[in-house]
């Protein structure tokens, strides 16, 4: 079971991807904004973050920024999960992946719920293998 | 003059074409929710709430562009005068809240129909106005719960203003004003979220209401009723009805 913070601003969208979740055992705990993102963080540290990056005031890039910057969240993985195309993202990938430390970029009209939550599953092994 | 025609031609073109764009970015998240409730219902073995759910999004989805086609039928017909008829605001915001209802619903967003206060007929085109007042909803719905700080209330009001009769959607949102709709046009077809302060997704419901009532000779204003803020067009009483 992974403690997953998901940052996802459509209502509808959200409670699918939490029941989702839910049904394979996982806890969810929900924001919609990138600034109580960060607060939900500080409160807990999750497993894994999934992250939209089209928000309401701050981006999801905004809330990425934020939470490397601080040293005991530098690990803690990221799934973006984004109804912007990865294609616009092309010439960043080294910075989202290198420098924001994002595990992988999903195209949300593109990514069943299925993949979902294999890349959940995936994102949280690869730390447990950094850490063995 | 010819070729002020032909600019003005040229410039209706672009901004359609911006418009639909817009709402073909906008069609993405319904038409994914319908997705993800369709998968959920099989990944859970439970169909029957998740296919109810199914069907209040694809008819979102159909009644965007319903609006958006309505907008430019009526936009082709201004030349040959778009037919104001005497229209009962009661009626209308009674059928735009029963048409709300149940994506408000979906999303928790507790939708109030207000309508203090008697008004004689407006000077109006009805299926336009409606459809207006509907898109707008559904904008404002999607909107609200994925605000910083969640608003679940929407009235759908009618009120009296030194220029006629407010019809609008009214919320808690106070980063909905004239500037932010104003740079929000603006930026119509540019950007993939044109009202940043109001939505996280295209918007699309707000631009398609305000092609609508330009379309019928009306304007989409930020208005305000009872301390909320909201969207809402100013109609004119029927004075002919208000003979009789």
């Amino acid at each position: 079971m992974a403690q997953i913070l998901l940052i996802e601003p459509d209502a509808v969208l959200a409670k699918a991807y939490m029941q989702a979740f839910e049904h394979e055992g996982h806890a969810t705990r929900l924001t919609v904004s990138a600034q109580d993102g960060v607060f939900k963080v500080d409160e807990q540290i999750p497993d894994v973050v999934i992250v939209e990056l089209q928000l309401v005031a701050h981006s999801g890039i905004e809330f990425l920024y934020e939470l490397r910057s601080y040293a005991e969240w530098q690990y803690v993985p990221v799934v973006i999960h984004s109804c912007i195309p990865p294609a616009e993202f092309m010439d960043s990938m080294k910075l989202l992946r290198d420098r924001l430390g994002v595990t992988v970029y999903l195209y949300k009209p593109q990514t069943s719920l299925r993949m979902l939550l294999r890349a959940v599953k995936e994102a949280i092994a690869v730390p447990a293998l950094q850490a063995s | 003059m010819q070729n002020d025609d032909f600019s003005g031609q040229k410039l209706q073109w672009l901004h359609s074409e911006q418009l639909f764009l817009s709402l073909a970015e906008q069609m993405k998240l319904p038409l994914m929710q319908i997705l993800k409730q369709a998968e959920l219902g099989s990944l859970l073995d439970r169909t029957n709430e998740h296919l109810s759910q199914v069907g209040v999004n694809a008819d979102v989805a159909l009644k965007l562009i319903d609006g958006y086609l309505l907008s430019m039928r009526l936009a082709a017909e201004e030349t040959y005068n778009v037919e104001q008829e005497p229209v009962s605001l009661s009626s209308v915001l009674y059928d735009a809240a029963h048409q709300l209802h149940p994506i408000a619903k979906l999303y928790g967003v507790n939708l109030e129909l207000s309508l203090g206060g008697k008004y004689g007929p407006v000077t109006a085109h009805r299926e336009g106005l409606q459809s207006a007042l509907v898109s707008l909803g559904y904008a404002l719905i999607e909107a609200l719960p994925a605000s910083d700080a969640p608003q679940m209330r929407l009235e759908l009001a009618a009120h009296r203003c030194r220029y006629g009769i407010v019809a609008g959607l009214y919320a808690d949102v106070d980063r909905l004003t004239a500037e932010a709709l104003r740079q929000g046009k603006h930026l119509l077809g540019d950007t993939r979220q044109p009202l940043p302060g109001l939505s996280h997704s295209g918007g699309a419901g707000v631009f398609v209401a305000d092609a609508i009532l330009n379309a019928i000779g009306a304007k989409l204003k930020v208005s305000h009723h009872n301390r909320r803020s909201g969207l809402g067009t100013v109609l004119q009483s029927n004075p002919q009805m208000q003979l009789i």
